[in-house]
């Protein structure tokens, strides 16, 4: 499955648009995390435990979008885009989306 | 010794890769309900993929991280903080509702608290219970940045 995030794909046609699809994923840190987190907070630098985080709900919902476009039949999804967006205090929403396509 | 994989090994890297058309994709989920074993393959396939996805060179601070996930000073300091925080909010908590239950709350304050108590504790059980069930199948813990 190709992704890619721009409108087209060098070298390659579209045959067909099948549609949007998307994942989205809610994942959120242990307790003991958030406490690790918020110490590291005061002192500043990089928080690793929410970076992991926030790569596990991208990846998940990277996953989720792929397996949508799979199901549908799709080669492709092109124009592949991420938002966030904060659910809970400590959680990390990501949504993927794109346009899936079959190419020719 | 044979180093060849099964016919199931090579249906769970087909399904991993999403290579599986609809109907043989159902057969396979159906076939991995009832065999743990094989979900494990299948999660553990996913992790590969993942990481693999993540391979990228590694900074220069990677390398101080790793250092210090292993320090002693600083795995110790870590273990024994959180261990004392979370030892000091049980107590903390305990001696509330003993306290609230000493004094002179009425059987009405007193069975809500303890219904609230319990189903807060219900919940956690429940909580915990599920994520130690999913959390063998779930590739994404792995995902580093």
């Amino acid at each position: 499955m190709i992704v890619v995030t721009t409108n087209e794909i060098p070298g390659r046609s579209i045959r067909e648009v099948v549609g949007v699809v998307r994942g989205n994923a809610v994942r959120g840190a242990h307790l003991g995390r958030d406490v690790s987190a918020f110490f590291k907070n005061l002192v500043g630098g990089e928080i690793e435990e929410y970076t992991k985080l926030l790569a596990e709900s991208r990846e998940q919902s990277l996953d989720r979008m792929v397996a949508e476009a799979q199901a549908r039949g799709a080669d492709a999804v092109v124009n592949v885009r991420f938002a966030t967006s904060q659910i809970a205090a400590g959680a990390a929403e990501f949504l993927a989306y794109g346009t899936a396509v079959k190419l020719a | 010794m044979n180093r060849e994989p099964t016919k199931e090994q090579l249906a769970a890297m087909a399904y991993a890769d999403g290579e599986l058309d609809d109907a043989a994709r159902a057969e396979f989920e159906q076939l991995m309900a009832t065999r743990p074993d094989l979900a494990r393959e299948v999660a553990q396939l996913q992790r590969l993929e993942l990481l693999s996805r993540q391979v990228a060179g590694p900074e220069p601070k990677d390398t101080e991280w790793e250092r210090l996930s292993h320090d002693h000073v600083q795995r110790a300091g870590g273990n024994v903080g959180l261990g004392l925080l979370a030892l000091g909010s049980l107590g903390l908590i305990v001696w509330c509702v003993l306290a609230t239950l000493a004094g002179g709350l009425s059987p009405l304050g007193k069975a809500s608290l303890l219904g609230l108590l319990a189903g807060s504790l219900l919940l956690l059980f429940s909580a915990v219970r599920a994520r130690l069930r999913t959390r063998p199948f779930d590739p994404y813990t792995e995902v580093k940045r």
